[in-house]
């Protein structure tokens, strides 16, 4: 499976194999450690918008790696603000640069910059659409957890939990996860529930989805608990925001009922979804999730610059 | 425009003043008639048209007639968009010369604005591009922000 010279823009555009093959991939990087697999390339990393963390991820991949990293992330210093366009922007970074990640407030820039772009483009975060490596990281994550992802000897229970409707990253592994065995377990506050289509492409993929209760439930009857921030600013009542905060409110106490191998995801930052109690429990892998960003983005970039270990 | 009414036409759709020579554009569903005859005016054509009439398919219709000229390109790709099970003849001497298929193309490229307001197509001086992905009602996605839309509920370029 040859990767070299694609864009990573959209987990849309993987297929269950090629999902696999990176997958696969970021685990051998994973088993080798530091080294110079992308020793004498440039990455630019083009932030349109901040993402401290999605960058420093990114930075931190290749410099693990041996390559380089120009770029920047604070558009008020850039020639956007003199009404450069973005096309005009990567037709200029790309002379500089093997590879360009981009992140950008409005939805659909990173596939405009992908079909400008002579280099490959990997989409760090496209306003409220993708943010694909973030997807792989979560599959990466899910699969170290639970092997059973990959080989489909059983189906995963995976529950998500917390704002359902506005969270890409939710829709996102939503949908990358109908291409494995898995049943989807939900608890969303009123409102915040998971958006029609994705129930809808998971019953065409015959992905069985329920609704659960509470927390606790979510908890006592997954493998993967994947949890997600709620935003004050999605409540137009900020007492209801209250009571829903409470009772988003996962603490080691409720995590009693819990399978011995069920492990917690979020994206982070967490704020107050997760009790710090929790963080000492073995289910507690949101910082290891973090941590396997550095392998998938590694892989990935050494896929599309076609370099093999 | 004042002309006699043809006599010898046994066209249905004379509940609209009849044209000599142009296009008529009808099975146009009631609702978007009137988007359809307002993308149309914008070639500064003469046009008569027709909403609500009663059609035996359809139940209630509308037409539109372009006088002394046929559709162009761009506004029969538009026409697709709006009302994919519209049908055009070309009128020539009162007689239907031929009729058109309307064409719904994979993908619509420069036909209307995505609707999503964030996306980056209307932001920058860039191609839209519309991938079709449900024929009855006409359903597009955008191929930049990935969010689909009826055909109707866009904006024309
Ligand atoms: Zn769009």
């Amino acid at each position: 499976m040859d990767f070299t010279g694609r864009d990573i823009i959209s987990i849309a555009d993987f297929q269950r194999s090629e999902i696999l093959h990176i997958l696969a991939r970021a685990a051998e990087v994973e088993a080798t450690g530091r080294g110079k697999l992308l020793a004498g390339t440039v990455m630019a990393t083009l932030f349109f918008e901040p993402s401290t963390r999605t960058r420093l991820s990114f930075e931190a991949a290749m410099l693990h790696q041996d390559g380089r990293v120009i770029g920047f992330s604070d558009v008020a210093s850039t020639s956007t603000r003199k009404g450069e366009s973005l096309a005009d922007t990567i037709r200029m970074v790309e002379q500089y640069a093997d590879v360009i990640v981009i992140r950008h407030p409005r939805d659909g820039a990173a596939r405009l910059a992908a079909e400008v772009s002579r280099v490959p483009v990997i989409n760090g975060g496209d306003g409220a659409n993708q943010h694909p490596t973030q997807t792989f990281l979560d599959l990466y994550t899910i699969a170290k957890l639970q092997p059973a992802l990959a080989t489909g000897e059983r189906a995963l229970d995976i529950a998500f939990a917390g704002d359902l409707r506005y969270g890409r990253t939710v829709h996102s592994l939503v949908h990358a996860l109908c291409h494995f065995r898995v049943n989807l377990l939900l608890v969303a506050p009123r409102g915040l529930e998971l958006p029609e289509q994705y129930l809808e492409e998971a019953r065409q993929a015959g992905v069985a989805v329920r609704t659960v209760a509470s927390l606790q439930e979510a908890a006592a009857q997954s493998d993967i608990l994947y949890m997600t921030r709620l935003q004050e600013e999605r409540f137009p009542d900020p007492l209801e925001f209250d009571h829903v905060k409470a009772s988003y409110r996962m603490t080691a106490a409720m995590l009693a009922g819990a399978r011995p191998s069920m492990r917690i995801l979020h994206p982070l930052p967490r704020v107050n979804e997760i009790a710090t109690d929790v963080d000492a429990t073995p289910h507690a892998q949101y910082f290891a999730q973090a941590g396997n960003g550095i392998p998938v983005r590694q892989a990935l970039l050494a896929l599309v610059l076609g370099r093999q270990p | 425009m004042s002309q006699d009414p043809p006599t010898t036409s046994g066209s249905r759709i004379r509940q609209v003043e009849a044209i000599s020579n142009g296009s008529v554009i009808d099975h146009i569903p009631t609702a978007v008639t009137l988007k359809v005859a307002a993308m149309l005016a914008g070639s500064g054509d003469q046009l008569f048209i027709g909403a609500n009439l009663r059609s035996s398919r359809m139940g209630r219709k509308g037409v539109v007639k372009i006088a002394g000229r046929e559709i162009s390109a761009h506004a029969a790709s538009c026409l697709a968009l709006l009302a994919p099970g519209a049908t055009v003849s070309i009128i020539h001497d009162y007689q239907v010369l031929r009729k058109l298929p309307v064409e719904v193309p994979a993908e619509f490229t420069d036909v209307a604005r995505c609707a999503n307001p964030n996306c980056v197509t209307n932001h920058e001086r860039w191609s839209s591009r519309l991938a079709v992905v449900g024929r009855e009602p006409l359903r597009v996605r955008c191929c930049y922000c990935e969010r689909s839309f009826l055909g109707t509920d866009l904006a024309l370029m």
